[in-house]
């Protein structure tokens, strides 16, 4: 009877992350947990929930949990290489990606989603190797096709990108990231009206979608330079891990400050004048950009009309 | 019965008064350790953060380490070890990136648990008010005492930049 009750959980949360729905996902797992503590998929589907949720502490614990309950599970070690992936832990991902391949060589999620871990690593040929083969077990994957589609936008081939987002779309029409590379596609062809639309489609599906929200975000920032300026320098700073980031800062800190010190060791008081002040500018902008950037994007959403599944 | 999710805060009577992390680490730059590190050791606790142990272990650490990287830069200093003011400087600079980085270590640890509190509803208080007055407090609280040992400890990123020290 208990079993019985937890699949229905299980299946219902399956439905909810398929739509994204990340919270209510969350709350039936957590029920089906509360019958089955040591249900080994509901650790890994609840792992990939809370990875929906961008709660990546939680995510990790959760497949630790399964793996160390069922360390042969596919879906335990996909769910490991999810969660490390967006850690940008990609040596550990992919070893638990590969684990998965081999456990379950027929299913093409897996595929794509190590096919973004080795472009993550700079191996975009075997990344392409990857897709290929999602692609021939599953010819309509709106995932590959997606995925496809930003290898060539991220090798300056826009037109075959735009091939790929398509058909991405017309294998899921409603699919948000399948909307948003196709917005992409179109910025990069300079058709900012084109990318809007798409834009706005995608956060109709998810109005907290990252990817989505980072389209808006460029879209706008082509629009307004100075703003554009931060969201850029944001993006490359998110590129790094967290630890990564925060050595970029405090590096950045570091070599300014020494630079000052220098500057009045060597009696050049303009210098350091002007690094004082560069520095004092850009911590004022840092910190007043995001804020204007939020009220932004928060007066601009109030207009995107949500779909009624969402 | 429920299932816990390790990340998720423990509720706790405190809930009204938790801030976002950005606060405390504010407060670092703009008023003083004095301040930031006890905020941010309160506001673990009052947000029922479960990492609240790690985060109060850090604040120790931080306070520790800074502690005794000024005991030896004072010591350098009287030993004429450190003779210019450059060199005191850059030394000063290695104190102020420990207490930086230490800062943004537990702000980072903490606002992991402060997205999942958000996320479920979480009271959140304002912070300005907390801010100005330790703002407005911090040279009283810095002359407490002539040692520049206190001095070092307790100054922030712009007090120790300033030479508050």
């Amino acid at each position: 009877m208990e079993d019985r009750q937890v699949e229905v959980l299980l299946e219902q949360a399956d439905v909810q992350m398929r739509l994204a729905q990340w919270r209510s996902a969350i709350d039936l797992l957590r029920r089906a947990l509360a019958i089955d503590p040591d249900h080994a998929r509901a650790h890994a589907q609840l792992a990939l929930a809370l990875l929906g949720a961008k709660r990546l502490a939680g995510a990790e614990i959760e497949a630790r949990l399964a793996l160390a309950l069922e360390s042969g599970s596919s879906l335990a070690h996909y769910a490991a290489a999810a969660v490390l992936r967006a850690q940008r832990r990609l040596d550990e991902a992919w070893e638990h990606c590969e684990i998965a391949l081999t456990a379950d060589s027929a299913d093409a999620d897996v595929y794509v989603l190590g096919a973004g871990i080795r472009d993550l690593r700079g191996e975009v040929s075997e990344a392409r190797a990857l897709l290929v083969r999602a692609l021939e077990l599953e010819p309509a994957h709106a995932g590959a096709l997606t995925r496809f589609a930003r290898l060539e936008l991220d090798a300056h081939r826009p037109e075959e990108a735009a091939r790929y987002a398509e058909e991405a779309l017309r294998a899921r029409p409603d699919d948000l990231d399948a909307h948003v590379v196709a917005g992409l596609v179109d910025l990069v062809r300079g058709d900012v009206a084109g990318a809007e639309g798409h834009a706005r489609f995608a956060l109709t599906q998810d109005a907290t979608d990252h990817d989505a929200l980072g389209l808006w975000a460029s879209i706008k920032a082509r629009r307004s330079w100075t703003l554009g300026l931060w969201w850029r320098l944001n993006a490359w700073v998110s590129l790094r891990s967290e630890g990564g980031q925060v050595a970029l800062l405090i590096g950045s800190f570091v070599v300014v400050q020494i630079a000052i010190i220098l500057a009045t060791a060597a009696d050049l008081p303009l210098l350091e004048q002007v690094l004082s002040w560069a520095w004092l500018g850009l911590c004022a902008y840092t910190w007043v950009a995001p804020e204007l950037w939020k009220r932004m994007l928060q007066r601009d959403l109030g207009t995107v009309v949500l779909d009624p599944d969402f | 019965m429920t299932y816990a999710i390790a990340d998720e805060p423990i509720e706790t009577s405190r809930r009204h008064l938790v801030v976002n992390p950005s606060a405390p680490l504010l407060a670092e730059m703009l008023c003083g350790t004095w301040l930031s590190l006890p905020w941010f050791a309160w506001n673990a606790i009052a947000m029922g953060s479960p990492t609240r142990r790690k985060e109060i272990a850090l604040c120790a650490l931080s306070l520790v380490v800074t502690a005794v990287l000024a005991a030896a830069v004072l010591a350098l200093r009287e030993g004429g070890v450190i003779e210019s003011r450059t060199m005191l400087r850059c030394a000063l600079l290695g104190i102020i990136t420990w207490k930086l980085a230490m800062a943004q270590a537990i702000y980072t640890l903490q606002s992991r648990t402060f997205h999942v509190y958000e996320y479920y509803g979480g009271p959140v208080r304002p912070a300005s008010y907390v801010l100005s007055t330790g703002w407005l407090l911090r040279d009283v609280v810095i002359g407490l005492s002539d040692d520049p040992l206190w001095g070092i400890i307790v100054s922030g990123v712009s007090g120790l930049l300033g030479g508050g020290a």
